[in-house]
C-alpha cells in the first residue's frame, strides 16, 4: 500500500466511525508502518475510537518501553497469536486487550495470575463471589453472597470461615497489601 | 555548575524600576530585553520548551499563598502552604506535571512585587500567632534556580528568621547557594532537594545538578546554619530501583549531620493522562512511561499499589538506618497506605506539628 493509500485507508476508516479529526491526524502522523499495523488492528477488530485509543495507549507505552515500533508491538508472538485465534469479533478484542495488557502490565499480571490460582485455591462455591480490587489497587476484596434461604447462607459463610483459615487466604492479602 | 540564563527577557513597562528587574537586568550581559506593555506576547504558544528559555519580569496579580494541591480529598495532608514568587522552571524534567499545569503560559515568570507576598504571609502569620506553618516556594517553579538573577533569597530568609511561627523550605534541584551561605536563616528556613538515582537524573531530568552535587550543596547549607530536607519524589519504579535508591541514600546522607535534617518525603511518581500524553510527545523517550502505573481513584495514574507500599517501606527501612529519628512522611496517599508503610494514619494537624517540630 502506498502512503496515499494508506492516508486514504485511515480517513476512510475513521470517517466509517466517527473518528475525530484530531486522533486521526495523530494516526496519520505515525511512521507509516505502524500507521498500516494499526489501521489492520482497527480493521481486524473493528475498533471504535475510544477502544483504538486505549490500545494504542498501551502499545505506546510497550513501544516505549521496550524501544521497539508500534508495529513491531503488534508483531509480538503473544499479540499475533492472540489475533489468530479463530474467534468472533468481541472475543478477538478482548483477547489482544488481554494480551497487551500482559505486555504492559508485566509483573502486576503475574501477581494477577497467582492471585487468581490462591482464590480458586480457597474452593469457594459458586454462590460466593470473591472479586480483586481493578488493578490491585486498594487492599480489600469484595465477597458477595447469593442466598436464597437460610441453609444456604450459613453453607456460604462456614466455606467462606474455611477458607479464610487457609494458607492461600493468607497469602492473598499479604499479595495484596504489598508486592511479593 | 553554570547557571541558567535566558534567551531573552520580557519586562513589564510598569515594572522597570522595581528592584527585583533591576537585579536582574543587571545581571543578564547582553541577552536581549524587551519591555511590553503586556507581558502575554512574551507567551510562546503551544511550545513548552521555548518558554522555559524566556524570563518574563511582570508583577503578581492576586494572592501568593495557597494550599498545597496535595491535599487532596482522600490523601493524608500535611497542611503545607505554597507560595508563588515565579512560575516555571528552567529544568526540564521528563514526569514534570508543570508540562500539563503551564502548557498554555510556560514562559518562566518571575514575579516583580515579592514584599507584597511577603505582606500577604504576614497578615496571616500575625493573625495566627499560635499555629506554625510550613511554607515553600518550590510548587511552581525551582525555589533557587533564578536566585542568582533575582537575589529573592535575600528577601525571604531574613523576613522568615524574623518570625517564630513559620518555617520556610526552598525546594529545589540547583546549588544555587551562594546567597543563602551569608544569611542567618535562624532555624526558620529549611533548605531541600530533590533526590533521584544518579542514572535517572541523567535521563530525566536534564539540567539540573547531579546527586553527588546535591550533597555537596547541603553539606555546605547545613554547614551555614540552614536545616536541610530531602525529597524522594517521584519514587520511579525501574529495573535495579532497590540497589539504586539504596546508594542515593548513601550519598546524600554519608556526611550529613542528620540530627540537623528537617523532614524527608517518599512520594509515587504520579501523572494525569493528559501529562502521560505530553510526556509521549517530547522529543526524548522517557523511561518514566516504562513504569506500570494504573489508574487510582484521584484520576492520577501511579504505580500499583502493592509496588509503592513496598517501596515506601524498603526506603524507610533504609533511612531509619541512616537515623532511626529520621522525620519521614509519606506525600499524597491514601490513610491505607500510611497503615501499611508507617503502621499507624496521623491526623492531618499531627502530622503538620510533628514536621514543624524542630530537631536542633
Amino acid at each position: 500500500m502506498t502512503e496515499t493509500d494508506l492516508q486514504a485507508a485511515v480517513r476512510a476508516y475513521g470517517a466509517g466511525r466517527h473518528y475525530r479529526a484530531a486522533t486521526l491526524e495523530r494516526w496519520l502522523a505515525l511512521a507509516a508502518a505502524d500507521a498500516a499495523a494499526l489501521l489492520d488492528l482497527a480493521q481486524d477488530c473493528r475498533l471504535g475510537e475510544n477502544q483504538l485509543r486505549d490500545l494504542w495507549e498501551w502499545l505506546s507505552d510497550i513501544a516505549a518501553r521496550e524501544r521497539l515500533t508500534l508495529a513491531a508491538v503488534l508483531a509480538l508472538d503473544a499479540v499475533a497469536a492472540a489475533r489468530r485465534q479463530p474467534v468472533g469479533r468481541n472475543d478477538r478484542l478482548r483477547l489482544v486487550k488481554s494480551a497487551l495488557r500482559r505486555l504492559r502490565y508485566p509483573q502486576l499480571s503475574a501477581l494477577e495470575d497467582r492471585m487468581t490460582d490462591l482464590l480458586r485455591g480457597l474452593d469457594l462455591p459458586r454462590n460466593v463471589q470473591l472479586t480483586l480490587p481493578d488493578f490491585l489497587e486498594g487492599d480489600a476484596v469484595h465477597i458477595e453472597i447469593v442466598a436464597t434461604d437460610p441453609d444456604s447462607l450459613r453453607a456460604a459463610a462456614e466455606c467462606l470461615a474455611r477458607a479464610a483459615d487457609s494458607p492461600a487466604c493468607r497469602e492473598l492479602f499479604a499479595l495484596l497489601g504489598e508486592a511479593p | 555548575m553554570s547557571r541558567w540564563m535566558p534567551e531573552s527577557v520580557w519586562l513589564g513597562r510598569s515594572e522597570e524600576a522595581s528592584p527585583l528587574a533591576q537585579r536582574v537586568l543587571a545581571r543578564v550581559g547582553p541577552t536581549p530585553v524587551y519591555i511590553v506593555d503586556d507581558t502575554a506576547v512574551a507567551e510562546p504558544a503551544g511550545d513548552f520548551s521555548a518558554g522555559k528559555r524566556r524570563l518574563v519580569l511582570q508583577p503578581h496579580r492576586g494572592t501568593f499563598l495557597h494550599h498545597c494541591p496535595a491535599g487532596t480529598t482522600g490523601m493524608v495532608c500535611c497542611n503545607y502552604l505554597v507560595l508563588n514568587f515565579a512560575s516555571n522552571c528552567p529544568f526540564d524534567c521528563s514526569y514534570c506535571f508543570l508540562q500539563d499545569y503551564l502548557a498554555n503560559n510556560p514562559a518562566i515568570k518571575a514575579f516583580t512585587n515579592p514584599g507584597d507576598g511577603l505582606d500577604e504571609i504576614d497578615a496571616i502569620l500575625k493573625a495566627k500567632p499560635d499555629r506554625t506553618f510550613r511554607i515553600g516556594t518550590g510548587e511552581l517553579a525551582d525555589s533557587l534556580a533564578l536566585d542568582h538573577l533575582t537575589d529573592l533569597s535575600c528577601e525571604l530568609v531574613p523576613f522568615f528568621a524574623a518570625r517564630p511561627n513559620a518555617l520556610l523550605e526552598l525546594k529545589t534541584k540547583s546549588d544555587c547557594i551562594d546567597n543563602l551561605l551569608g544569611l542567618d536563616p535562624k532555624d526558620r528556613v529549611v533548605v531541600s532537594w530533590s533526590v533521584s538515582p544518579p542514572a535517572l537524573i541523567a535521563a530525566d531530568e536534564p539540567g539540573t545538578i547531579p546527586l553527588e552535587a546535591r550533597a555537596a550543596a547541603a553539606r555546605r547549607v547545613q554547614a551555614a546554619g540552614y536545616t536541610i530536607g530531602f525529597h524522594f519524589d517521584p519514587l520511579i519504579a525501574h529495573d535495579g530501583w532497590e540497589a539504586n535508591y539504596r546508594a542515593a541514600i548513601e550519598t546524600i546522607f554519608r556526611h550529613l549531620d542528620t540530627r540537623r535534617i528537617a523532614w524527608v518525603s517518599l512520594g509515587s511518581l504520579r501523572m494525569t493522562p493528559r501529562l502521560k500524553s505530553l510526556i509521549r510527545d517530547r522529543p526524548q523517550p522517557a523511561s518514566v512511561l516504562a513504569t506500570e502505573l494504573v489508574p487510582g481513584p484521584d484520576g492520577k495514574e501511579r504505580v500499583w499499589r502493592g509496588m509503592r507500599v513496598k517501596m515506601y517501606r524498603q526506603l524507610l527501612a533504609w533511612l531509619r538506618e541512616v537515623d532511626p529519628q529520621m522525620p519521614v512522611y509519606i506525600c499524597m496517599e491514601p490513610a491505607t497506605v500510611w497503615e501499611r508503610v508507617v503502621g499507624h494514619v496521623p491526623a492531618d494537624r499531627e502530622l503538620a506539628q510533628r514536621l514543624v517540630a524542630a530537631r536542633a
